[in-house]
C-alpha cells in the first residue's frame, strides 16, 4: 500500500512538474509573474515545513530568516551597483541567512513549545524594528529600492524561480527522507525517547536550522532580485509568516511537497479571487480553515486518503 | 513632573495590558490553548461598541453593553468553530493539536479581521468615551477616561480573583487549571469548565477592546499587534499564571512609557523585546512560571 | 461601506451599457489603489466618474476609455504585481498608482522597465521626482500629479504666516510627522520655510507609523510651550486626533494630516478633529476652479460621500491621461511622455503643468501664484470650512474650548 501511495504521488508530482514546464507556450507573462512569486513562496513554505513540520516546533520566525537574506542582497546591491553582480550577492543573502539561523538557532533550541514560538516571533519583530531604526542603510519603512534584476522578461524569471523551486524541492525533499528527517520527526514526537536512542539531537536540528535557513534566505534574495524592491511588508512582516505556516499546514506537514502545493493554492486562490476585493484574503482564510478542520492532513492527505478509497 | 507623568500614564496602559492579557492566560491555563485570535477578539468587541454608538446612536453605555456581547459571542464562537472540533478530532495526533489550534485560532482571527475590514473600512476608530474631560493630579494633566480605564481594569481582575478564589465554579475552574484530570475524577464536567473560562475570556477580552477604543482607537490593522503584546506579556509572566501576567504587564508597560518618554517615541518596543530576548534566554519559563 | 457597493453597482451597470458602438480599440486606464484606506479609497471611484463623462461626450477620437481597477491593500509588493498584471495581462496604456510614495517608489523602475505612463494621484515624496532628474531617459514614463512634500511645506507655511503668525503672534513650533519616505522632504522643508516666516523650531519629533499611545508625545511637545504643533502624518490620523482631544493638549495641530482631508473623519474621531486645520488642494464648497464644484457634486450623487485629497487629482488625471492621448494621436509611450510634458491644464485643485526635464524635481506640479496655490481647512462643527487663502475663504479660524488663543488686536 505504501508503495502505491508514494507512487501515486510521483505521478501526481511528475504530471505536475510537466505542466509547469510547457506552460511558457500557453499563457500570458501576467500569470508566468505570479507563479514566480508562487515557486519562491513555495521555497519558503518547504524550507518551514523541513525544519518545523517535523520537529513539531511552532515556529513563527520564518521571515526573519527570509528577511536576513533578502535584505543583505538588496543593501549590497544598492551601495555597491553595478560594482557587484547580483548573483554575488545573492549568494552573500544565503550565506547572511545561515548565519542568521544559527543566531537564531542557539537561543531557539534551549526551549521548546510555546516558549520557542515567541523566541522565534520575537527575532522577526527585532529585525523589523531593525530595518526601520536603520533606515538609512536598510530604506526604513519606506522599503529599499534595487537597481538592478535579475530580468524583465517574465519566462527568465519564471525558468529561474522553477529551475530554483524544484532544486531546491529535491534536496529538502531528499533530507525529510534520510536519517536526519526521521531523527527530526521521532524527536519531534517524543524528544525524550529519540535522545535515549543515542541520537544528538539538538545537532541534527541546528542542521536542519542551517539548511532551511539557507533556502529560505536564498529564495529571498532571489525574490528581491525578480521584484526589484525590498520592504518589511513583503520580506519580514509577521503575517508573511503567518501565510507560509498557513500553506505548510494547509498543502499538508511532513510531507514538504505538500507545503509548495499550499503555497501555490494560496497565491492562485487569492489572484482568482481578486474580483471580489477585500473579501478575497476573507474567503481564502475560511477556506484554509476548512480545510485544516475537515482534513487535518491537508491536500495531500486528500490525495492519499482518495488513494486509499 | 515627568516621574509623575510617566507613573500615571503607565499605570493607565499597564493596566490595559493587564486586563488583555489576563484572559488570554487564564485559557492557556485551563485548556493548553494559546488563542491567537485574541486580537482580533478584542478588536471586535470594539468596533461593535463604536458602531452601535456612532452609527446606530445608542449612547455610549448601550454601546459598551453591545461590545462586550460582542466580545462573548465571538469568543464562544472561537471556541466552538477553532477549537473544540481540533480539540475532539481524532484525526490530528495529540502532538500535532498544539500547531493545529495555532493555526486554526490564527486563521480565524484573519477572518474576523478581514469581516471587520470589509464591513466598516480599515480606519482606526474610536469608542466614544463614558467619562470625558481631564483633571490634573500632581500638576500632570490626564485625561479622566485614563483613571475610569485603569479602575474598570482593576475591578474587572478583581471580579476574576473573587470568581476564582470565593466561588464553587471558581474553584473548580482553578482546579482544572491544575489538574484537568483530578477534575473529572471529582465528577465535574470538563467540557462546562471549558465553557465556563471560554465565557470569562470573552467578558473580558471585550472589556479591554473597549476600553482599548475608548482610550488609544483601533483599527483592523491592531489585530496582530494585539496577539503579539498578550503573548509576550503572558510568556513574560510565565504561561498560565494570572498573577506573573498582571506582573509583566506592568514591566511591559512601564519600560515602553518610560522609554517612550525617555528616549525616544520611535524607540517605544524595542526594550520589551530585549527583555523578552533575556528572559527567554535565562528563564524560559517566564519570571513567575512553574514549570 | 455604502459608497463601496455603489461604486461596485456602477461599474457593474457601466460594463452592461457598453456596446459596440466604439469605433476603435479602448484606451485603457489601469488604478492600483488602496481600496481600504481613508484617503486611496476615492482614487478609484473618481477615476471611473471621470472616464464616464469623457466617453459620454464620445470618448478620445471615437475611442472609449475603460478604467482597470486593481487593489494593492496597500502593499508594494501586490502593487508590483498588480502594475506587471496591467500592462502584460490588461495591456493598459497608463497607470494612475496610489497615494503612498513607498509604494509609488517601488513600481517607478517598473514604468521605466514596462515602458508604461505611470502618474500618482497622492504620494508625496520629491524623492520620486529627484529620481527622475538622476536617470531621466529610464524613468521619464512617471509623473508626479500631486505636490510635492517641500511644495506641501511651503504651502503650508504660506498659510501659518497669515492664519498663525500675523493674527496670533505666534513665535515657536514643534514639528510633529511620521516617519515615512513623504516626510523626510516634508520636515526639511518645514525646518527651512518656518524661520523665514518668524517661527522658531523648537523640537523636531518623529513617530513610528504604528505609534497607537501618543500620550508621551503630546506630553513632550506640551512641555516645551511651542505656540503650535506643525504635523505631518498621513498614515495615523484617527489616534493622534483623538487623544490630542481627550488629553485636552492646549496647542493647535496645523500642517498636513490627510486623513482630516475625509468626509468619514469625524464620525470616525466622534467629532475629536473639531478645530485640527490642515492643508488641502481642494475642500467641499470650495470653487477654486470652476470644475472643483461640479465634481464632487457629481462624485457625492454617484458615490454618496466626498472624496480624499486623491480623488481629486485622480478624476483630473484621467482628463490629462485622455488629454495627452489625444494630442500625442495614439498610445506610444514615449509620445505620450512628450504630450504629457506639454500639459496645461485646469482641473479641480488649480493649472496643472509639469516641471520640465532639467528641473531638480522633473515631472513634478507646478505651484504658486497661477498653478496650484492650496487651501488650509479647519474643521468646524462636523464641516471643514477653508479658511485660506483669503480670497477662497468661507470662515474663519475658530479653536477648540480646550485651547485658549485670543488674536492679537492689531
Amino acid at each position: 500500500m505504501p508503495a502505491f501511495v508514494s507512487s501515486r504521488l510521483f505521478w501526481i508530482g511528475a504530471l505536475t512538474v510537466i505542466v509547469a514546464l510547457v506552460l511558457p507556450t500557453y499563457v500570458s507573462g501576467y500569470v508566468l509573474g505570479l507563479l514566480t512569486v508562487a515557486y519562491y513562496t513555495a521555497v519558503f513554505a518547504m524550507s518551514w515545513d523541513l525544519l518545523f513540520g517535523f520537529a513539531g516546533e511552532v515556529n513563527f520566525g520564518p521571515t526573519f530568516l527570509i528577511g536576513v537574506g533578502a535584505y543583505t542582497a538588496g543593501i549590497l546591491d544598492a551601495h555597491y551597483s553595478p560594482g557587484l553582480s547580483i548573483w554575488i550577492c545573492i549568494a552573500a543573502g544565503a550565506l547572511a541567512a545561515v548565519v542568521g539561523g544559527v543566531i537564531l538557532a542557539l537561543p531557539a533550541l534551549r526551549v521548546s513549545g510555546p516558549y520557542f514560538g515567541l523566541t522565534t516571533l520575537v527575532a522577526v519583530l527585532m529585525l523589523q524594528n531593525f530595518i526601520v531604526v536603520a533606515a538609512g542603510l536598510t530604506g526604513g519603512e519606506i522599503g529599499l529600492a534595487v537597481p538592478d534584476v535579475i530580468s524583465i522578461d517574465a519566462k527568465t524569471n519564471y525558468w529561474i524561480a522553477l529551475g530554483f523551486m524544484l532544486v531546491s524541492g529535491a534536496i529538502l525533499f531528499g533530507l525529510s527522507r534520510s536519517a536526519i528527517g526521521l531523527i527530526l520527526q521521532a524527536s519531534g514526537q517524543d524528544k525524550i525517547q529519540a535522545g535515549a536512542l543515542g541520537f544528538n539531537v539538538t545537532k541534527h536540528k541546528l542542521a536542519a536550522f542551517v539548511v532551511s535557513a539557507f533556502f529560505s534566505g536564498l529564495a529571498g534574495a532571489l525574490m528581491v532580485f525578480y521584484m526589484g524592491t525590498a520592504s518589511v511588508s513583503t520580506f519580514v512582516d509577521v503575517g508573511v509568516g503567518v501565510q507560509i505556516i498557513i500553506a505548510a499546514v494547509l498543502g499538508g506537514r511532513r510531507t514538504v511537497i505538500g507545503a509548495a502545493i499550499g503555497a501555490i493554492f494560496l497565491i492562485g486562490m487569492g489572484e482568482l479571487l481578486r474580483p471580489l476585493g477585500e473579501l478575497a484574503t476573507l474567503i481564502v482564510s475560511v477556506i484554509a480553515l476548512l480545510v485544516i478542520l475537515f482534513f487535518p492532513d491537508g491536500f495531500l492527505g486528500i490525495i492519499r486518503g482518495g488513494a486509499k478509497a | 513632573m515627568l516621574f509623575w507623568q510617566i507613573l500615571i500614564d503607565g499605570f493607565a496602559i499597564s493596566a490595559l495590558y493587564a486586563l488583555g492579557a489576563t484572559g488570554f492566560t487564564l485559557i492557556f491555563g485551563v485548556s493548553g490553548v494559546l488563542n491567537l485570535s485574541h486580537g482580533a477578539i478584542m478588536v471586535g468587541a470594539a468596533v461593535a461598541a463604536w458602531a452601535a454608538a456612532g452609527e446606530f446612536g445608542t449612547g455610549p453605555y448601550m454601546g459598551a453593553l453591545i461590545g462586550i456581547l460582542a466580545g462573548l459571542v465571538l469568543a464562544f464562537a472561537t471556541y466552538f468553530i477553532a477549537v473544540r472540533p481540533i480539540q475532539r478530532s481524532r484525526a490530528i495526533a495529540e502532538s500535532e493539536k498544539e500547531i493545529f489550534i495555532l493555526t486554526a485560532t490564527l486563521l480565524w482571527g484573519i477572518i474576523i479581521q478581514e469581516a471587520i475590514a470589509y464591513l466598516f473600512t480599515n480606519n482606526a476608530k474610536t469608542v466614544l468615551p463614558i467619562v470625558e474631560g481631564v483633571t490634573t493630579v500632581f500638576g500632570v494633566r490626564t485625561p479622566r477616561n485614563e483613571y475610569f480605564t485603569a479602575v474598570i481594569c482593576w475591578v474587572a481582575i478583581g471580579l476574576l480573583w473573587f470568581l476564582v478564589n470565593r466561588t464553587r465554579r471558581g474553584k473548580s475552574v482553578m482546579a482544572a487549571s491544575m489538574n484537568p484530570r483530578g477534575v473529572t475524577l471529582l465528577g465535574i464536567e470538563l467540557s462546562s469548565i471549558y465553557l465556563t473560562v471560554w465565557a470569562i475570556y470573552g467578558l473580558l477580552a471585550g472589556v479591554a477592546g473597549i476600553l482599548l477604543g475608548m482610550f488609544l482607537g483601533v483599527s483592523s490593522y491592531s489585530v496582530g499587534p494585539l496577539t503579539a503584546s498578550a503573548f509576550s506579556i503572558v510568556v513574560l509572566g510565565g504561561l498560565g499564571s494570572v498573577s506573573g501576567s498582571l506582573i509583566a504587564a506592568y514591566v511591559v508597560g512601564y519600560l515602553e512609557t518610560g522609554t517612550a518618554y525617555l528616549i525616544s517615541p520611535a524607540y517605544r518596543t524595542i526594550p520589551a523585546l530585549l527583555l523578552l530576548v533575556v528572559v527567554m534566554y535565562l528563564r524560559p519559563q517566564g519570571l513567575f512560571g512553574r514549570r | 461601506m455604502f459608497s463601496l457597493k455603489s461604486f461596485l453597482l456602477a461599474s457593474c451597470a457601466t460594463a452592461l451599457i457598453s456596446s459596440s458602438a466604439w469605433a476603435a480599440d479602448p484606451i485603457k486606464i489601469g488604478v492600483i489603489a488602496e481600496a481600504q484606506a481613508v484617503a486611496g479609497s476615492s482614487i478609484a471611484p473618481a477615476a471611473q466618474l471621470a472616464a464616464e463623462e469623457i466617453n459620454a461626450k464620445g470618448g478620445v477620437d471615437g475611442r472609449k476609455i475603460e478604467i482597470v481597477v486593481y487593489d494593492n491593500h496597500s502593499s508594494s509588493a501586490e502593487s508590483v504585481r498588480a502594475f506587471q498584471r496591467a500592462v502584460s495581462e490588461d495591456k493598459v496604456n497608463a497607470v494612475i498608482a496610489s497615494y503612498i510614495s513607498e509604494v509609488v517608489l517601488a513600481l517607478e523602475p517598473w514604468a521605466g522597465r514596462l515602458k508604461t505612463l505611470m502618474i500618482t494621484p497622492g504620494a508625496a515624496s520629491d524623492v520620486i521626482t529627484q529620481n527622475i532628474a538622476k536617470n531621466y531617459d529610464q524613468l521619464k514614463y512617471t509623473f508626479h500629479g500631486y505636490l510635492t512634500s517641500t511644495s506641501l511645506a511651503g504651502l503650508v507655511c504660506d498659510a501659518a504666516k497669515d492664519l498663525l503668525v500675523e493674527p496670533y503672534k505666534m513665535k515657536t513650533a514643534v514639528i510633529m510627522s511620521e516617519d515615512a519616505a513623504w516626510t523626510t522632504p516634508l520636515d526639511a522643508g518645514y525646518e527651512k520655510c518656518l524661520p523665514d516666516i518668524g517661527v522658531k523650531v523648537v523640537d523636531h519629533i518623529r513617530m513610528s507609523p504604528d505609534t497607537t499611545d501618543f500620550t508621551p508625545i503630546f506630553n513632550k511637545i506640551e512641555a516645551l510651550k511651542p505656540d503650535v504643533m506643525i504635523t505631518g502624518i498621513s498614515h495615523v490620523g484617527t489616534q493622534p486626533t483623538v487623544q490630542w482631544k481627550s488629553q485636552q493638549v492646549p496647542i493647535p495641530m496645523f500642517g498636513i494630516s490627510s486623513q482630516a482631508t475625509n468626509s468619514t473623519f469625524w464620525k470616525d474621531t466622534n467629532g475629536a478633529v473639531e478645530g485640527v486645520m490642515f492643508n488641502a488642494v481642494s475642500g467641499p464648497g470650495v470653487a477654486v476652479t470652476p470644475k472643483t464644484l461640479p465634481f464632487v457634486d457629481a462624485y457625492q450623487k454617484k458615490f454618496g460621500n466626498i472624496p480624499s485629497y486623491a480623488g481629486y487629482t485622480s478624476y483630473d488625471e484621467v482628463y490629462m491621461i485622455a488629454d495627452a492621448i489625444h494630442r500625442a494621436g495614439g498610445t506610444d509611450p514615449d509620445k505620450m511622455v512628450e504630450a504629457m510634458e506639454a500639459t496645461d491644464y485646469v482641473g479641480t485643485i488649480g493649472r496643472v503643468a509639469f516641471k520640465p526635464k532639467g528641473d531638480p524635481n522633473p515631472h513634478a506640479l507646478r505651484t504658486g501664484k497661477g498653478y496650484i496655490t492650496g487651501l488650509m481647512l479647519q474643521w468646524q462643527g462636523g464641516k471643514q470650512v477653508n479658511v485660506w487663502p483669503k480670497e477662497l475663504a468661507a470662515g474663519t479660524v475658530t479653536w477648540p474650548s480646550f485651547i485658549k488663543l485670543k488674536a492679537a488686536s492689531n
